[in-house]
């Protein structure tokens, strides 16, 4: 039971800090970057770099946030600014993103599967019960992630100016904020984001050019019943990703493996606003 | 009457040639793709003796795609519908041939009821899957996930079925049918010409138009009574009987059935064809799929990661710099030069009057039957409280006027009456029939008109496509030809006399003015035969002249047509002019509701407005 | 089966004047008694290319996943491939031809597969195919070499009973692979209850049904079996449903790749210690992984540790061919060069490229290779030798146990 509960709120973590970047990006942008698999697979390599060069595991993940908030910034510059007006062609483009992405990743990198250094190995005894250490950590690392987020938004101009954006961006740009400015860093942020969850990803999973794709499905959805509030992606996190647990131990993982998807169709079809407050 | 000034001078420009009727200009439409069709049917038909036996081998497949390309197309360059899940249809064709085969055995009967099965799954998923997506406030990039959805949960069935669907193999080399090559090749591509040439009839008929419509501005046409996400499902179902069509052809040529024919990978490949061979146009998507599918079988082998990264790189600068696909962009060049030698006519048609349907009410001022009743109304956000326990009723012939400050709910009121899950208490009935918990096109259906405060017109449709649009609930719109005659009702007819439209039929609604756009949508709101007509600010931002015109057509509405009219109005000048009684609204509840002198000559109005002068009509827009 | 689909005259040259084993419209190279074959093929009305003109060669297809789940091992698979054709040429050839190669991606996949297979075998008209598949791409090709009436030798492990005419197998399927790792944890080991992983699709799911029903049959007991979608990697709740059955020993049969991987490490990572055979593990993956698959069992028909000369020669020829972009040869490679040459023994047998003799003579010809002696002799399928090896420290795999002459029993009884 102890070993349920910790496979569920560390399981929420992983998922939140997969699609904290999405969210801040359809947030400001209300695009939906398909690409978020893409800057995913990008922090896994980051992280195989850093492996190869022997260096300090715990150096993959400031470097992926920075390698993705670059690559981030330069796409939303050369394919995503151009396309502001046509959200709908936006996750079309960015999906296109992805594709050429997996290319030069495998030309680059081959495509066979490969593994990085884990900074941290083996179980720790909590609550009475031999866990994942690596799983604890992450979800500290998720907690953390959100925190700082929400105080960035809270607490600094950009966050604040990033807020009036979210809310409507027409008014702010009248105020004569420039929402153009706000879309770029955003972007950048939510992408380095996403690196910064791949490289995270990979002490416990495997690295290999596709490596993005399954989670992209789950992060869209979650955000999809999230709207634009860290508050409800940590609440979906939570009973979507813990439903996923549930019926992955005492149904079958095949189905468990569908329950995000198919939760997060079935909300948005009863109450199109999601997990969050309408 | 004078007539509404300011025309686009694009607008009169395209006038000056003589124009064209919609029945012939598409009978020349039918024409030239009858022509294509042939020429494309003969070239299939000496393929097999001009290429060699591997390119007939990929071109069969290339044309199946093709035909759901096309599909693709009509739903989201035509309707706006995002579909990543044409795949999920596909394959539940393929599997339909594939199990039947395999488990039961080929015969006459069993081809024809797999492919009948399969059609019949295909067709209900479809429309379940429409049901979800379609359904009343559900996000419009709702129909986008659920599609990929589709895909997902359809593999992980395949995997799962075990022996019975051959899981991640697949079922292969089961008997099938006894047709050559050549002959699959004919099948197939007279299949594919046939899916483009019934595509084409279908967007260029009237209901062609109404799935125009749908994409410009779905909100108007339900408004106008239009179940659009009933068309939208039938529309998905449509699709899927075609890509279900094709995946049988396929299961049955190939003699494979393997899961990944449904995965969304090959869902997304079928929208980047549509996009790069050209959204809207149809033979660019068809083109399209068979080509890029034709070249990548011959590339693929030798470069098979390089190949894939072309693609991406192209699809990428395509979205972005041409968005309306490589097709148009190399055709038009060729069109230009054919409209110097032909210039474009523009295309109109007849005003006729419609047969009333309503007998009308007796023409007496404000002597009707009681056309609307609202009961206790109240709506609240939270703890909010909009508005407060509205009561009043109205008769046919009637014109109430609501007034009140900004912010004391006139708008959301409108809002309540048109939308049956707007109000949080009370009671909404039109003509006696309440309206319930009814989405918007369902109450319009029940006499309910409706004019937004800012104009809400179709932007990319003519004046005379607009009304036939409006007209679409009462005289069912044709799949295969065009109507020259628009049958208006007097009132609309009244509204497109005196305003100019009569002779800007064929004037792209883009092109018209302010007050040309709000004339058009009042005269589409009353050829929707209302009984009663919810307007919200008709004249914010008209000129005087204009304004006249509007108060003019107004009285006589209600006078000679005996309708029940809501107007929400700021201008108090206006109101006083043309009201037969008068609403004050404040902080959500009825201040004061009488006739037209008691309340203007009221001391609380007065009080309401302090600081508010009376111009306020001014402002609004 | 086969289908019943038409009769050779639609099969063959589609109503072309041409002769069916040239590319259409071209002439180049074409001899007068190639003409004069094919002229006489058109007569039959069947598509067999029969005769060889002097300085034409023999070709082999080698539809293979370049691209897709595959990528990772067909570079090792050609490479055999070309070690092989490179030897026979160097030897003289086949009946005095030189034999070429054609590889075709296929995507790893049932549509890229068919595409590939209709490439090789209409458009280069390969005599032979000889190549290791996903199952999805197996099958979606045997149709095609049934229209081509192509000789295939398939030459990678797969979840057993695919049966065409023209199909013949040389590697393992689950009657070989199994008992190794079973026999040896139970008479070896001691285990007696057995937890079963594998990944959801065909070659998992018809591993363990194998397994389950070896297990049952010699008395062993299952205490759980649980399946993971193909491309999911996260096996928390199946670790949590092993933890909880504390079974004696655990056998997985997953995708490769990802899956595969992932499962030994959260094994490990999770702090679970229990008897582990990995029946889809190869050797450079247990490399790849590290300590984490330490003392993995494993049971194949081939390891670059099996200890014997041609093995060595085999691994010798390897390296200075390719030097440093040498792949690790495997056990989906290996068998790709046997078949080559059993190919080769079986033409020169027949003496003739002719399909249908060269097909007679295929489950009689044998080759002994670096796996030892492989004939195709059982129903289209081969008894091979099997090795039982443990993955040690440092991520090589020790040979602990060879079982010679493993049939692979009743895979297709109504192919003689």
């Amino acid at each position: 039971m102890t070993s349920l509960l910790l496979d569920i709120v560390t399981t929420a973590g992983i998922l939140f800090a997969v699609s904290v970047g999405l969210l801040i990006v359809f947030g400001v942008q209300k695009i939906i970057n398909f690409a978020h698999g893409a800057f995913l697979t990008i922090g896994g390599y980051t992280s195989l770099v850093v492996t190869h060069f022997h260096l300090d595991p715990w150096l993959a993940e400031p470097l992926a946030l920075i390698s993705g908030a670059v690559f981030g910034a330069a796409v939303e510059r050369i394919i995503v600014r151009p396309l502001y007006r046509r959200p709908l062609d936006a996750i079309l483009a960015t999906w296109g993103l992805a594709i050429v992405v997996v290319q030069l990743i495998t030309i680059g990198f081959g495509r066979g599967v490969q593994f990085v250094q884990s900074p941290v190995a083996g179980a720790t005894r909590v609550l009475g019960t031999d866990y994942s250490l690596y799983r604890l950590i992450f979800l500290a690392i998720a907690i953390a992630i959100g925190i700082a987020i929400a105080a960035a938004l809270q607490g600094t101009r950009l966050g604040l100016v990033a807020r009036a954006v979210i809310m409507n961006e027409d008014l702010a740009r009248g105020l004569g904020i420039n929402s153009d400015l706000v879309r770029f860093a955003t972007f950048s942020v939510g992408a380095g984001l996403a690196s910064l969850a791949g490289a995270l990803l990979t002490p416990l999973l495997s690295v290999d050019p596709i490596m993005g794709v399954p989670w992209l499905l789950n992060a869209f959805m979650l955000v999809m019943v999230s709207g634009t509030s860290l508050v409800s992606l940590a609440l979906a996190c939570l009973v979507l990703g813990g439903a996923q647990v549930v019926v992955s131990s005492y149904g079958s993982p095949v189905l468990g493996g569908l329950t995000i998807v198919v939760l997060a169709a079935i909300v948005l079809r009863v109450r199109p606003a999601g997990f969050a407050r309408a | 009457m004078p007539q509404m000034p300011r025309r686009e001078i694009r607008a009169a420009e395209e006038f000056r040639g003589a124009s064209r009727l919609p029945s012939e200009e598409f009978r020349r439409e039918i024409g030239r793709v009858g022509m294509l069709a042939v020429a494309a049917l003969v070239l299939i038909g000496i393929g097999p003796w001009a290429l060699g036996q591997y390119s007939v081998d990929i071109l069969i497949r290339s044309f199946l795609y093709g035909a759901i390309a096309v599909t693709l197309d009509i739903l989201w360059g035509y309707t706006g519908i995002l579909s990543f899940g044409q795949s999920a249809f596909f394959v539940i064709g393929a599997y339909a041939c594939g199990l039947t085969f395999v488990h039961i055995g080929l015969t006459p009967f069993t081809a024809l009821g797999a492919l009948v099965g399969g059609v019949a799954v295909a067709a209900l998923v479809g429309a379940l899957v429409g049901w979800l997506a379609f359904g009343y406030g559900v996000p419009a990039l709702y129909i986008s996930i659920a599609t990929l959805v589709l895909c997902v949960v359809m593999v992980q069935v395949l995997y799962s079925g075990g022996v019975y669907t051959g899981s991640s193999s697949g079922l292969s080399g089961f008997d099938t049918f006894d047709v050559s090559m050549a002959g699959w090749f004919w099948i197939a591509g007279a299949a594919l010409v046939l899916v483009v040439a019934l595509g084409w009839i279908l967007v260029r008929s009237d209901a062609g138009r109404l799935l125009v419509s749908i994409r410009e501005n779905e909100q108007r046409c339900k408004y106008f009574g239009l179940a659009t996400g009933r068309i939208k499902m039938q529309l998905l179902a449509g699709s899927a009987i075609v890509a279900a069509l094709a995946g049988y052809a396929y299961a049955g040529y190939t003699d494979v059935v393997a899961p990944d024919l449904g995965g969304f990978q090959f869902g997304t490949e079928l929208v980047i064809w549509v996009a790069l061979g050209g959204r809207g146009t149809l033979l660019g998507p068809a083109c399209a799929a068979v080509l890029i599918d034709f070249v990548s079988a011959y590339l693929s082998g030798s470069l098979p990661f390089v190949w894939q990264l072309i693609v991406g790189v192209v699809f990428i600068a395509v979205i972005v710099v041409m968005p309306r696909g490589l097709g148009p962009a190399l055709a038009s060049p060729v069109r230009r030069a054919w409209r110097r030698k032909a210039p474009a006519r523009p295309v109109t048609a007849r005003l006729r009057p419609a047969e009333e349907r309503n007998a009308a009410a007796e023409p007496a001022f404000g002597g009707g039957p009681t056309a609307i009743e609202i009961t206790h109304l109240s709506r609240r956000y939270g703890s909010l409280h909009v508005l407060e326990d509205i009561s009043f009723s109205a008769r046919g012939g009637e014109l109430v006027s609501l007034v009140g400050p900004n912010g004391a709910g006139k708008t959301t009121l409108i809002r309540c009456i048109s939308d049956g899950r707007e109000r949080t208490s009370g009671r909404v009935a039109i003509e006696g029939h309440g309206i319930g918990r009814s989405a918007p096109e369902y109450c319009a259906r029940l006499g309910l008109g409706r004019k937004f405060q800012t104009p809400n017109v179709f932007e990319a449709l003519t004046v005379a496509e607009s009304l036939r649009i409006a007209r679409a609930r009462i005289e069912r719109p044709s799949f295969w030809r065009c109507d020259d005659a628009i049958r208006l009702p007097e009132a609309a007819m009244q509204v497109v006399r005196t305003t100019g439209l009569a002779e800007q039929l064929a004037t792209r609604v883009r092109h018209l003015s302010h007050g040309g756009k709000q004339a058009l949508e009042l005269a589409m709101v009353l050829a929707t035969e209302p009984r009663v007509l919810l307007l919200d600010e008709p004249t914010a931002g008209l000129t005087k002249p204009e304004r006249t015109v509007i108060g003019k057509v107004l009285v006589d509405l209600v006078q000679r047509h005996g309708l029940c009219v809501l107007l929400v109005e700021h201008d108090l000048e206006f109101v006083r002019e043309i009201s037969s009684r008068i609403i004050v609204l404040h902080q959500g509840r009825i201040v004061l509701d009488g006739n037209v002198e008691d309340v203007v000559s009221s001391e609380l109005v007065r009080t309401i407005y302090v600081g508010e002068p009376q111009a306020i009509g001014e402002e609004a827009g | 089966m086969p289908r019943t689909r038409s009769n050779a005259a639609s099969e063959g040259p589609i109503l072309s004047a041409m002769p069916p084993e040239m590319p259409q419209g071209m002439f180049r190279g074409m001899s007068r008694g190639m003409m004069a074959a094919g002229t006489f093929a058109l007569l039959l009305g069947a598509f067999v290319p029969t005769a060889l003109a002097a300085d034409d060669t023999i070709s082999i297809g080698v539809p293979v996943g370049l691209s897709g789940a595959n990528s990772v091992v067909a570079p090792s698979v050609v490479q055999a491939a070309e070690l092989a054709v490179a030897e026979i040429n160097a030897q003289g050839g086949v009946l005095g031809h030189k034999l070429t190669l054609d590889v075709a991606d296929d995507g790893s996949g049932a549509d890229g597969a068919v595409k590939a297979f209709d490439s090789l075998v209409f458009r280069q008209h390969v005599n032979a195919l000889i190549s290791m598949e996903t199952s999805a791409a197996r099958n979606a090709g045997l149709p095609v070499v049934a229209r081509g009436r192509t000789p295939f030798i398939y030459t990678s492990y797969y979840e057993g009973r695919s049966c065409s005419p023209y199909l013949y197998v040389d590697a393992w399927v689950p009657e070989q692979q199994v008992p190794p790792v079973i026999d040896y944890f139970m008479e070896d080991k001691g285990a007696k209850t057995f937890f079963l992983v594998g990944s959801d699709y065909a070659f998992g799911r018809g591993m363990l049904d194998f397994t389950r029903k070896y297990i049952l049959a010699h008395g062993g007991k299952i205490v759980g079996e649980e399946y993971l979608p193909m491309d999911a990697s996260d096996w928390t709740p199946v670790l949590s449903k092993l933890r909880a059955a504390h079974p004696d020993a655990l056998v997985s049969s997953t995708a490769g790749g990802a899956p595969n991987v992932t499962l030994t490490k959260q094994l490990r990572g999770a702090g679970i210690n229990v008897l582990f055979g990995n029946l889809a593990e190869d050797e450079g993956t247990a490399k790849a992984i590290g300590p984490d698959a330490a003392g993995t069992y494993l049971s194949q028909s081939y390891f670059t540790g099996i200890d014997n000369p041609k093995n060595k020669a085999f691994i010798a020829a390897l390296q200075k061919m390719f030097g440093a972009n040498m792949k690790t040869p495997n056990d989906l490679s290996e068998p790709e060069y046997d078949g080559i040459y059993l190919y080769k023994e079986a033409v020169e047998k027949a003496g003739s490229i002719n399909p249908h003799k060269v097909l007679a003579e295929l489950p009689l010809v044998r080759f002994d290779g670096p796996r030892g002696v492989v004939q195709m002799s059982v129903q289209h399928h081969a008894p091979l030798t099997m090795y039982l090896g443990e993955v040690q420290a440092d991520g090589s795999v020790k040979v602990i146990q060879s079982f010679p002459n493993v049939s692979p029993g009743d895979q297709c009884p109504n192919l003689k």
